[in-house]
Formats: C-alpha cells, structure tokens, sequence
C-alpha cells in the first residue's frame, strides 16, 4: 500500500533516466560490443555520488535488450570465498535459455577493510577472463583499493543531472500519481536535494503522498532547516524507541524550530501510533506540550520550553505500549501546514466579507462568520432572489458571492437576478 | 419580500419600537428626556437587543443626525490597547456641536478587550467625560475590570419571551408576506431560546426555502446552518477512525471558523443526548471538562480537541470490548 515513489517510480526503459546521456550512451555501446566479440575492458566501472542513476542504467539496459541481469550487492560479497562463487556465473555469456547474461556488483564502496582487499584480488581475476558483461558502481572509483581492478575495467563517470533534468523527473512522478505540481516547487525540491534524483523522489513522496497540489509554499518549508533525513530520523526516534531519554536526545541532535517539528509530531503520531491506548496516551502528552507552548507565549518564558519538549518527545515515546509492529509507514508531511497554506487565500475572502456584514450588521466580523454566515449560505444555496438583494445590500463581489453560494452554477443564478 | 437582512431591516428605530426589556426601556427614555446618558454597560446574552438599545437611545437622543454624534467600534476587530489610545480619544476629545454637549462611543463586545486596553480606556473614559459618554456592550460584565464597572450604569439584558419574540416575528411575517405554520413558531424558538439575532436569521433562511413554513422548514435549516457536525466526528471518533475525525475537526476550524469552545460545547451536549451507557457519559464528561480546561490554557484548538478525540477513539473501541 504504501510503496516508496523512488521504487514505484524507477525509470523501466533506458530511455527514461533523466541525465548522463553521454555516459549512458557510452555504456550502451559497449554492452552491444559483446555481440561481436568480447571487448578489451571485460568490465565497466559506473562511479560518480549517489542517487543518480548508474544501478539503475544497468537495470533498464539489461530489461530493455532482454539479457538476465545477475545483480549482487557488494556489501554481501565481502570474501574472496564470496566472490569466487561468482566466477562460475562470469565464465558464461550466453545463457541456457539462449539469452545473454550480465553481472552487476553494486556498491563496490561497501568492500572496506583489509578483510575485504582479498575480495578484490579475486575480483579483478575475474573480470580479467569474464566471458559476460561486468558492471562494478561505486562512488569513488578511484579509492586506491581498486587501483588494479581499476586497469581492466573501462571507466565511465555519471554526474549530477542539472536541475531541468531532476524537475523532469519529477513531474513524470507527480502525472504517475496524480499531482498537479507547481514548477517552482519542483524546482525547489530539485535544488534542495543537491541535483540527487533519489533524494528529491524521496522528498516530493514527503511532501505531496495523498495530495492533489503541490504548490511552492508546501515546500519552502525545507528551506529553513536542514535535510529531511534530520526530521525523518527524529520522528522514528520518538515514535519507535520506546524510550524517554533517547527521543529526548534525538531532537538536541537534530537543532529543529520546535514548532515544526511539533507539527511533524502532532501529525504522525496516529498513523504511527495505532492502538486506542497509546494514541491516546500519545494526544495526551501532545495536549500538555501545548499548554506549555502557549505559558511561553504569554509570558515569553522561554526556559519553559524544555518542558514543551519533554512532552513532544518523551511523552510521545514512552506512549507505545500496546500497538502491534506493522510494517514501513512512511511519515508524512503536516497536513495541518498544507491546509493553512492552501486555505490562505479562501480565509482571507471569509474575512473581507465578514467585514462588509459587520459594517451592515453591528456585529464582529468574527461573530458575523459563526452567526451570519450560516444563515447566508443556506439563502445563497437556495434563493437566487433573495441571495442577489443581499450580495447587493452587503455590495458583494462575484467571488464572494462564490465561497457563500457555494458553486459556480448558483454563482452565475445569483448573478442574473442582481440587475 | 425584500432582500437585505431582516435582523437590520427590522431592527428598531427608537426606543418605543423595542419590543422587550420594558424596565430598561424606561430608564433609558429617562435619559432621553433629561439630555443626560451616564456611561452605561449593556451585558447579557447575543441577541437581546444591547446594540439594538444604544443605537435607538441615540437616535432618539439626536434625533435624524444621530449617525454625526455616535461612534461605534467593536472590540473583537479592534481590541489592541492602540485603538483605545487613538480612536478613541480622537473621537472623545472633540466636544459636539449641538444641544446635547456630548457624543456617545459604542464598545461592542468589550468584554473581549484586554486588561490592558481596559485600563487605558479607564483614563479615557474619565478625562472626556464631558464630551463623550461611554456605552459599553459584553455578554459577561465580569470580564470588564472593576474600576469601569464603577464608573458605569449597568444594565442587564435577559432572553425574549417565547411571546415576545413571536409578537416581534409577526411583524415581519406580515410585511414579507411569508406564511409560517404554528409549529413553525415552535421550532424557531426552540433554536433561538429568545436570541431575536437566531431567531430572524432562522425566520429568513427558512423563507428562502419555503414559501409556507412548517416544522420541517426550520429544522431543515437548523441542521443546514450547523457545519460543525460534531455528532458524526464523534461517531467516526468512537467507530476507530481518530485520523478522519481529526480532519472533520480541522475543516470546522479552518473552513468554517468555528470556535473550538463552540465545538467542545456541543461534544458535552452530544453526548449527553447519545444512547452511550450512562456510566460512559459521565467518564467522558470528566474527559470533555478537563479539555474544555486545557483549551482555554492551550495554544492550539486543535491539538487540544483532538486529544479529546483520541480519548473518544479508546471509549470506542473499550465499549465494543463490552468495557
């Protein structure tokens, strides 16, 4: 139910990865080379940071010319012994299915220590008599552990993609899911995540799961603080841990704007939180963090906060008691914050024509929303007529006519009988 | 029919139209006659007719003009200690140029104005005593500070009779040419209690639906006026589902405006009208007073209101345990 948009999302044809056309077309031509003969270089090394795409040209290349990918995570691989079970795999190209085969070793940066300098002894013997395609990725390809693997495998660096090319991504994410994104905040998800396509998938699932909009002030927010990973850390701290101290410490690591991360707070805890008891143990705790908030607020006592925080984090993770484990859910962003964004505007008008009842009526613009509007609607829902004669005495525009009458179609009946 | 608000289109002119609150009536065309008003406090319930009285004492007071010699502000819009500090004393200041020497400042709603706005308007209402006389309007006269109270004639507004709101609903009846069932009458005071505000509103917003009025038309409108439907976030509260209950509460904050000690209000009259176990309506009333208590110490209404849902949450799923 709740998949990950950087796996629901992944590109399933090469032609779809944003970015490194130069690389990617490099690394095409040489897997096609194998066709004729095997190549000088046995092997290819894809280096550049992460989140940008070399697993996953690999994927869509051996999915898009149907060859069988054998996909192997270095990190699982750290012994010469591991990785001579390997050798078996590469002394062939040609399947028994008549397909052609290819060896991914992801993450070489995951073979660390000298334990591991012997895995990369008998890796490079490997790729030396490789009869199929191999694939290493790493970051660095340069680390002075692959210097003679390095000498046998035809190196391809992948960039950064420019942020035109990340936003592309990213809208084709947001048409899969039904989002209608604005560019700017496209934009500014592409840049904040430092031109990482990964990171910005995982940031826009963050910020727009469940939503029809995004819009630019949804996610400025990311402006203010540091990466998401921060919050993201922080939350499983409070909401898992079970323990006081610990949640306590993550939000001193984690240097957050308390309110913020109050509202991340108040928003997750009941999709985190599932059991009746704890949820309520949980809001409980959340409540009386709010009377401390607002003892600060009227008095400007900020050494109260500690007892904001105490409440927000410790009260929240000593909370769970009873709730069964159920697997990953993911956190979300405050709808709450959302809700007043897009809301802004449409408060803004309540007011505006509250001010024009309260000029009519003798009564409070905010008493005319709670004890006049109600009546209103109901007369501008049902009564052109006599909705028209009001919107006139209370000299309404069309808009406002609109948020009373509730639709474009009565808007437009009350409008022709205004004369 | 005519198409403004009938709460202001019949609205009382003078003195002699008011239609109840006989004895302050009274006293207050006394003043008229004497050319003299004190500084008055009008409190009581919404819908009594206080902003109704001071209105007409001015106008019978300056007659036609009267608009030239009155000020209204209303201390919800504009409750800052500034606006006592400017507008009021520029508007005091000034002596009135007429028979009568002073202008009469309305304070709507004052009892919403800040101890310290209130101390300020203290001095104020001392120093321009001769060229303005102070009325001021709130619900609760024990939120306006002692040293006004003092200085002040108070008056006590109280509900309309079921006979006098009638009476005063007829009058509209007849000129609208709107027909409305006995039954009718029945309903609307119902909901009204003898709030006139309510009840014309409700009067109005039932003749827009129906040419006759019947029982029907009104509680029809009465569940229409009321967005916050705190019975079915309650229910959805106590079915399981916390997280929509939730987003129920905030559309009723943030879409609709309402106020969270209205919302906490009808939670405590819900239930009390629900078919829960008894014992289960006084362990939730424990819960709603103590929120009730937290929202007026919180910052958030809706932090506070939904910890009372997740309490609703956990009564729900206990009494389904047979709890």
């Amino acid at each position: 139910m709740y998949a990950a948009w950087t796996q629901k999302h992944k590109p399933r044809t090469i032609s779809e990865i944003v970015g490194n056309t130069e690389a990617i077309q490099k690394f095409t031509e040489w897997i096609k080379s194998w066709d004729k003969r095997i190549p000088k270089k046995r092997a290819t090394f894809l280096y550049g940071p992460p989140g940008i795409g070399k697993t996953v040209c690999v994927e869509t290349l051996a999915n898009d010319l149907q060859m069988e990918l054998v996909e192997k995570n270095a990190s699982d691989y750290r012994t010469a012994e591991a990785i001579q079970r390997f050798a078996g795999l590469a002394s062939q190209y040609r399947t028994l299915f008549g397909g052609n085969r290819l060896i991914l070793l992801d993450e070489l940066d995951g073979i660390t220590g000298t334990a591991d300098r012997g895995g990369v002894r008998v890796l490079t013997e490997i790729v030396k008599t490789a009869q199929c395609p191999v694939v290493l990725t790493a970051n660095n390809a340069y680390d002075p552990r692959f210097r003679t693997l390095r000498k046998y495998c035809l190196l391809i660096e992948f960039k950064n993609p420019t942020v035109r090319e990340v936003m592309k991504h990213l809208k084709k994410v947001c048409e899969g899911e039904g989002i209608d994104a604005e560019e700017n905040a496209l934009k500014f998800i592409a840049e904040r995540s430092g031109r990482d396509v990964r990171s910005a998938v995982n940031d826009l699932q963050a910020l727009a799961q469940g939503k029809k909009q995004l819009v630019y002030e949804d996610v400025t927010w990311l402006a203010t603080r540091d990466r998401k990973d921060v919050i993201f850390n922080v939350l499983r701290t409070i909401l898992y841990s079970k323990d006081s101290w610990k949640a306590k410490k993550a939000v001193d690591a984690a240097d957050m704007d308390p309110d913020m991360l109050f509202q991340w707070i108040y928003e997750n805890v009941p999709y985190h939180l599932t059991d009746p008891h704890d949820l309520t143990e949980a809001m409980d705790a959340l409540s009386l963090a709010d009377i401390y908030r607002r003892r600060i607020r009227s008095t400007q006592n900020w050494s109260l906060l500690r007892y904001v925080l105490d409440f927000m984090t410790a009260g929240v993770a000593v909370a769970r008691e009873r709730t069964k484990p159920s697997g990953w859910i993911p956190f979300r962003f405050p709808q709450r914050l959302q809700w007043l964004s897009r809301t802004k505007a449409e408060r803004a008008l309540r007011s505006e024509i509250g001010m024009k009842v309260r000029r009519k009526c003798h009564i409070s613009s905010v008493r005319a929303v709670k004890e006049v509007f109600p009546y209103v609607r109901i007369i501008f829902e049902s009564n052109p007529e006599m909705a028209a004669g009001i919107a006139k005495w209370l000299d309404l525009d069309e808009n406002m006519i609109e948020y009373l009458a509730g639709g474009k179609k009565q808007t437009k009946a009350i409008i022709a009988k205004y004369g | 029919m005519s198409y403004e608000m009938w709460s202001e289109k019949y609205r009382p002119q003078s003195l002699g139209d008011m239609i109840n609150q006989t004895d302050i009536v009274e006293r207050l065309s006394s003043f008229v006659k004497a050319k003299n008003v004190p500084h008055c406090i009008f409190a009581g319930p919404p819908g009594t007719g206080k902003t109704t009285a001071a209105l007409c004492l001015a106008h019978n007071l300056y007659g036609k003009v009267y608009r030239e010699h009155l000020m209204e502000l209303n201390a919800s819009d504009e409750r800052g200690i500034n606006i006592v500090r400017e507008t009021v004393k520029t508007f005091a200041r000034t002596r009135s140029i007429g028979e009568i020497p002073f202008k009469i400042m309305i304070l709507d709603e004052a009892d919403n104005m800040t101890s310290d706005a209130q101390q300020a308007l203290r001095r104020t209402m001392e120093r321009f005593t001769e060229t303005c006389r102070f009325i001021l309007i709130a619900n609760y006269s024990g939120k306006i500070i002692e040293p006004i109270q003092s200085r002040c004639a108070p008056f006590r507004f109280s509900y309309l009779s079921r006979e006098d709101q009638d009476r005063y609903l007829k009058r509209i009846i007849e000129q609208e040419n709107v027909k409305i069932l006995d039954e009718g009458f029945n309903a609307i005071f119902e909901v009204s209690g003898g709030d006139l505000r309510r009840a014309t509103n409700t009067l109005q917003a039932a003749a827009s639906l129906d040419k006759v009025i019947d029982a029907e038309t009104v509680y029809s409108v009465i569940g229409r006026a009321n967005p916050a439907n705190v019975r079915e976030m309650i229910t959805v509260a106590m079915k399981g589902d916390f997280i929509d209950a939730r987003k129920r509460l905030r559309e009723m904050i943030l879409k609709y405006g309402v106020a969270g000690t209205d919302i906490i209000k009808q939670i405590h009259i819900e239930i009390f009208r629900s078919g829960l176990p008894e014992q289960w309506k006084v362990k939730l009333a424990d819960a709603i007073g103590e929120i009730d208590f937290r929202l007026v110490q919180g910052a958030d209404e809706e932090v506070q209101l939904s910890a009372l849902l997740a309490r609703l949450t956990e009564a729900g799923y206990e009494l389904k345990r047979g709890g």
